[in-house]
């Protein structure tokens, strides 16, 4: 038995610091000035070329739009309807992704058609529009680039953050030579009481 | 290597894992009390081999290791494998439920060919013969895994002969490397547990 052990430590310790990469693809989206924003790569960062993004209608599955990947892995269309959006990426070699943005967050992101959000706001409280001497539209305005500009660096964050999640950790690889070991005694368990 | 989830049909997927159960059960008939730790501990070093990335050229491509996992445990790779791969779409999604029956032949039976083409040059062979026929063995289970991989994808409309190109083309690094590999596991294993080799009778 020594010998398993041995090859397993050798193993292991050869292959823990380059737990970084393997061949599957990420799909990640987000919404800016209106535009959907798309960010592919696989496991290990690299980008994904030239891979086929379809835009689908959620529910209906009907498509809305297609395209491909820049050489930054990267693609972006406008909207051509606020509902939810479910995002296909077909990579070579049978990798496929997947991305959902929903309607609110279309919405969020100002410039699709959003009038049943914001018209009953400013119908409800008439009366704030007197108290500011810049117009409410020339505001939100304003408001809308500082916070955008002020979100950016947090966006990317989030990106990598959401890059680092998919990414195989050291107690995922622990956890599945331990499932491997702990099926082995299951195995041998059984094989010895017959 | 791993193929996604929605991306072949029901027909692929399902005779996928018809041949998958068929070589799970020569495998596990195979598989006797004392051969059940070789499977295990070849089936972690599969497990484990997809994550050690090679950055050769502009492609992403990982180590597969079914060469060397075929040539010890001939049809027992099979279930070995399909552990290993089971796991490995559980914890990282590569690959995925649904396709794990074509992914785990795709991978496994160039496992057994390479078992039967080079286990005996392997255990009967001299130094340099256990080498080389190892070697090859490492070879045969990459590139035997990049047509079956290309042949899975062929029923998804994309052209054979483009699609094989790109696959072998870019796995041909990772088979000289996967070979390199499974020559000096072989031949270490054959100097310090030389029955090893046998357990795939």
């Amino acid at each position: 038995m020594k010998v398993y052990h041995w090859i397993l430590t050798v193993l292991l310790v050869v292959t823990l610091p380059s737990v970084v990469a393997a061949h599957r693809v990420n799909l990640f989206g987000y919404v800016e000035n209106g535009r959907v924003v798309l960010d592919a790569y696989f496991v290990d960062g690299t980008k994904a070329k030239g891979a086929l993004v379809e835009v689908f209608e959620r529910g209906t599955d009907k498509r809305l739009l297609q395209g491909r990947t820049d050489d930054n892995g990267s693609f972006s269309f406008r909207p051509p309807a606020p509902v939810d959006l479910r995002i296909v990426l077909t990579a070579s070699m049978g990798h496929r992704a997947e991305y959902t943005i929903t309607r609110e967050e279309l919405l969020g992101g100002s410039g699709v058609s959003n009038e049943g959000v914001q018209g009953g706001e400013t119908v409800s409280e008439p009366s704030r529009r007197e108290v500011y001497s810049l117009g409410e539209q020339e505001i939100e305005k304003v408001v809308e680039r500082v916070v955008r500009r002020e979100l950016g660096p947090v966006k990317s964050i989030l990106l990598k953050i959401q890059e680092a999640h998919t990414r195989p950790s050291v107690r995922d690889v622990l956890g599945g030579v331990g499932y491997i070991l702990g099926l082995m005694g299951v195995a041998m368990y059984f094989k010895r009481r017959k | 290597m791993h193929i996604s989830e929605g991306i072949l049909s029901g027909a692929v997927l399902a005779s996928g894992a018809l041949l998958t159960a068929g070589g799970c059960a020569i495998g596990l008939k195979k598989m006797t009390n004392e051969r059940i730790p070789e499977v295990a501990v070849l089936s972690s070093a599969f497990f484990v081999a997809s994550l050690i990335h090679v950055p050769l050229g502009p492609a992403s491509v990982h180590l597969i290791m079914n060469g060397l996992v075929g040539v010890v445990l001939g049809w027992m790779a099979f279930p070995s494998i399909l552990v290993a791969l089971l796991l490995q779409a559980l914890l990282f999604q590569y690959g995925g439920i649904t396709v794990l029956g074509v992914n785990t032949f795709n991978m496994a039976m160039p496992a057994v060919l390479s078992y039967y083409l080079f286990n005996f040059l392997v255990r009967r062979g001299n130094r340099a013969v256990t080498y080389l026929a190892a070697f090859l063995a490492g070879m045969t289970g990459v590139g035997g895994a990049a047509v079956l991989l290309a042949v899975s994808l062929v029923t998804t409309g994309e052209e054979f002969t483009s699609v094989a190109g790109v696959v072998v083309i870019t796995h041909l690094p990772v088979m000289v490397l996967e070979g390199v590999i499974t020559a000096f596991s072989v031949a270490f294993l054959k100097k310090v547990r030389p029955e090893i080799l046998e357990v795939g009778r």
